[in-house]
Parts: C-alpha cells; structure tokens; sequence
C-alpha cells in the first residue's frame, strides 16, 4: 500500500513548529550521536498555536479581514477578548513567566523560539 | 462539592451571564457570536460577552503538557469571570470542559487552589470558587426552558432535513448536554436525520498527529454522509468542532478537489431564524468555507409559499 500524499496545511504546521524550535534534536543526533535524545515539553505539531497564545493570549489573531467579517455580522469590528484588553494580555505573560511555565516550555520569548 | 461551593454568589435572583467567546467564535464564526447574543437577548437574558477573555486554555494541548500548568491558566480566566460578578457561559465544548474541570478540580482539592492562587498573586488576582460555569445548552434548557423557547418559535424550519454534531468534550459527563441539543434542534422545527456517524469525533485533536483519518475518516465521512442524504445543513454548537469542519472541508477542497455543499451551521442561527430574525440580521451568508445560499433559498421559498 502506498504513503497517503501528504496534507500540505498539516506540513506548513510541523514546519511552522520547527521554525519555532532553536535546536533539532534530529540535525544534533548526527552530530553527537551518543546523546540521548528526548521528549521536548511541546511537540513541534503545537508549537506554532501556543507560540500565537503567548502573543495574542488566544489561538487566531484578528486583523483587518476579520474585523471587516464582524462589522458585516453586526459586531463590534474587535471582539472584546485580549485581542482588545491587552491588559489581560500582559497578566497572561507575567503568569507563564512567574509560574515557570515560559523556563520550563524553554520558551525564548524575545526571540519567540523554543529551545527544543 | 464544586456545585455547593459555585452556588454561593450565583444562586437565585438575578443572572448575569457573561458569554466566553473563547479562540475560534469571534475569528472565525462572527455569524454564531451574533445569532447567539441575539437569541439570548430575546429570551430576556441579561446576557452579554465577557470581557477581557484569554484562551481558555486548550485542554487537549494544556492539559496534556502539564496539568498544574492547565489548572494555572485557566484560573485567570475564572477568577475574571469571578470578579465580574458573572455566570461563565461556554457553547464550545473545549472552552466548557476546561472551565467546568478546573472549577471541579479547585473546589475538591484545596491543595490545587492554593497552588493556582500562589501564581494569581503574581498578577494581582485570586481566586476563591465563588463561580458558575454553564454550558450554553444548560443555560437554554434549564434556566429558559423549552417551553419558553417553543413560544418564541414564529417560523418553524419544518422540512428542513439537518445532521447534527454536538462533539465529544459534550459527552463527557453524561447524556444530559446531547439530550439538550437535541430538544432545542427539534423545538424549532427541524428534522433530525440519525446517521452512524453522529458520535463519531470531529478530529481535532487527532489532526495533531494523524491529520489523514482527522481528515477523511472523520469530517470527510461526515460530510460524504450528508451530501449522499441531501440534507440542508449540518448543526453544530461547538467553536472547536468548527474549526475542524472548516480546516477539513478546505483541505478537502483545495488539496484533493472534494467539493462539499452543505453548510456548516451553528445551532443558534437555526433558533434565530425560527424566532423570525432573517439571515442578513446576524450575517448568515458570510465568511464560511460553503456557502448557505442553498439554505437561505429554501427558507426564502418557504416564506413565499405562504
């Protein structure tokens, strides 16, 4: 039986979570092949939807297209989640952070990279 | 135990309903946020979106990577909902399900609350369990009633032939959530088809890591299934499914040509448009990966029939 075509948007994602990873353990095993590898606190298939939570604090972003799609649908253009309270945002922030969540995930947040 | 401890502010009186839009709802679905604001409003609810919401946190990615860190998250969003004096409302099951775990969890394990209030306090938050967390089908059918909703009832969608999702996390605790969904559909008219694939998951956890059968096996079936018995749209009520339907029907679509025309609709623009409101009120026939002109011709013909 022959390996189903690929799903490209599936792809785009892995490559998107990869993009997002500083070090890959597959590229470092041929180069230290007697380290042992191990499993990353995110998996490369997430890492680009939790990289947008810690930006937007939600999973989609809201630009132009869709604050036109709303007001078209009778809503106020920026729904009123942290898309527009970016105060919730920034306390979402402090809270990875003061949790350990950022360290542990090792979340590089200035670059926007995790390290594994 | 999290019943007792959630009923002290929120019990008897006056409710005030704070409606979690959650990730997908206010990107994706501007037509449901609508319709559901509106039915809600007609219903004479006091209800309005809450404000100053995060994602809610996914529990199918959160929870699986650490469960404290899960429990953390989701508690800024409670102790908000807490703050603001509101009843939390969810009609996406994901953003239900955390929620309604969490405030569980918090209330029988004073261990786990201390712990979330520990890193609440680094933001200047805190979180004590006084919150009711209800799914928007509770909402309808307990604090409304069916009888109340069946009033409201001015167009009855009678021949119009639906599949319904209501998605798995509404399972989870019982068959009351299902029930509900079922009822409400039924009381505006509308004739529920039984297919074999009505249980069967949407898929989107599983794209994660075998995104063919997420695909083919379950959305693909699905939708295979309702264009073969003509129905006029498929119901659904969970953000979460949504985003699934929509990312299938479009891969489908643009990577293997596989065409489907049977809109995707939430629940709560088939009670709208059963409570008289028309498409264009909340926006029906915009931004969907299949279009509802089908839908909307039908309702339209019906109505010049009369």
């Amino acid at each position: 039986m022959s390996e189903p075509k690929p799903i490209k948007s599936w792809v785009k994602l892995l490559e998107a979570g990869k993009k997002a990873t500083k070090h890959q353990q597959s590229e470092e095993s041929v180069q230290y092949p007697l380290r042992r590898s191990f499993r990353p606190a995110a998996p490369d298939i997430a890492k680009a939807s939790l990289k947008r939570d810690f930006e937007v604090g939600l999973v989609y972003y809201v630009g132009d297209d869709i604050e036109q799609d709303r007001a078209l649908c009778g809503l106020e253009r920026r729904p009123p989640t942290a898309h527009t309270f970016k105060d919730a945002l920034e306390k979402k922030r402090i809270l990875l952070e003061k949790a350990g969540i950022t360290t542990k995930l090792g979340f590089d947040k200035k670059k926007g990279v995790f390290e594994y | 135990m999290a019943n007792s401890i959630s009923q002290t502010a929120n019990s008897g009186g006056h409710k005030k309903y704070g409606y979690f839009l959650g990730c997908v709802m206010p990107a994706k679905m501007p037509w449901a946020e609508k319709a559901t604001l509106m039915i809600s409003k007609h219903l004479g609810l006091d209800f309005e979106e809450m404000k100053e919401t995060l994602c809610c946190v996914r529990p199918g990615v959160w929870k699986a990577i650490n469960t404290d860190w899960w429990l953390t998250l989701t508690s800024q969003n409670l102790a908000n909902a807490e703050k603001q004096g509101i009843v939390l409302v969810d009609s996406c099951n994901g953003c239900w399900i955390s929620h309604y775990e969490t405030l569980k969890e918090l209330t029988e394990e004073p261990a786990k609350l201390e712990m979330v209030n520990r890193n609440l306090s680094s933001i200047g938050m805190h979180f004590s369990g006084d919150l009711k967390v209800k799914h928007f089908l509770e909402v309808l059918y307990e604090d409304v009633g069916l009888k109340k909703i069946r009033s409201n009832v001015v167009r009855p969608l009678d021949g119009f032939r639906i599949m319904r999702h209501i998605g798995c996390h509404a399972r989870k605790h019982g068959d009351k959530l299902p029930g509900y969904f079922d009822e409400i559909l039924r009381a505006t008219g509308v004739e529920i088809i039984d297919t074999p694939y009505d249980k069967t998951c949407c898929g989107l956890l599983l794209y994660f890591s075998d995104p063919h059968t997420s695909i083919f096996d379950r959305i693909g079936a699905k939708m295979s299934t309702a264009k073969e018995l003509d129905i006029d749209a498929y119901a659904i009520i969970c953000s979460g499914c949504y985003d699934q339907f929509e990312r299938a029907v479009k891969v489908l679509k643009d990577e293997r040509g596989i065409s489907f025309d049977t809109p995707i609709v939430h629940f709560s623009e088939l009670l709208a448009i059963a409570f008289g409101y028309k498409p264009d009120d909340f926006g029906m026939k915009y931004c969907r990966p299949i279009p509802t002109t089908k839908f909307i011709e039908k309702l339209a013909s019906k109505e010049g029939k009369k």
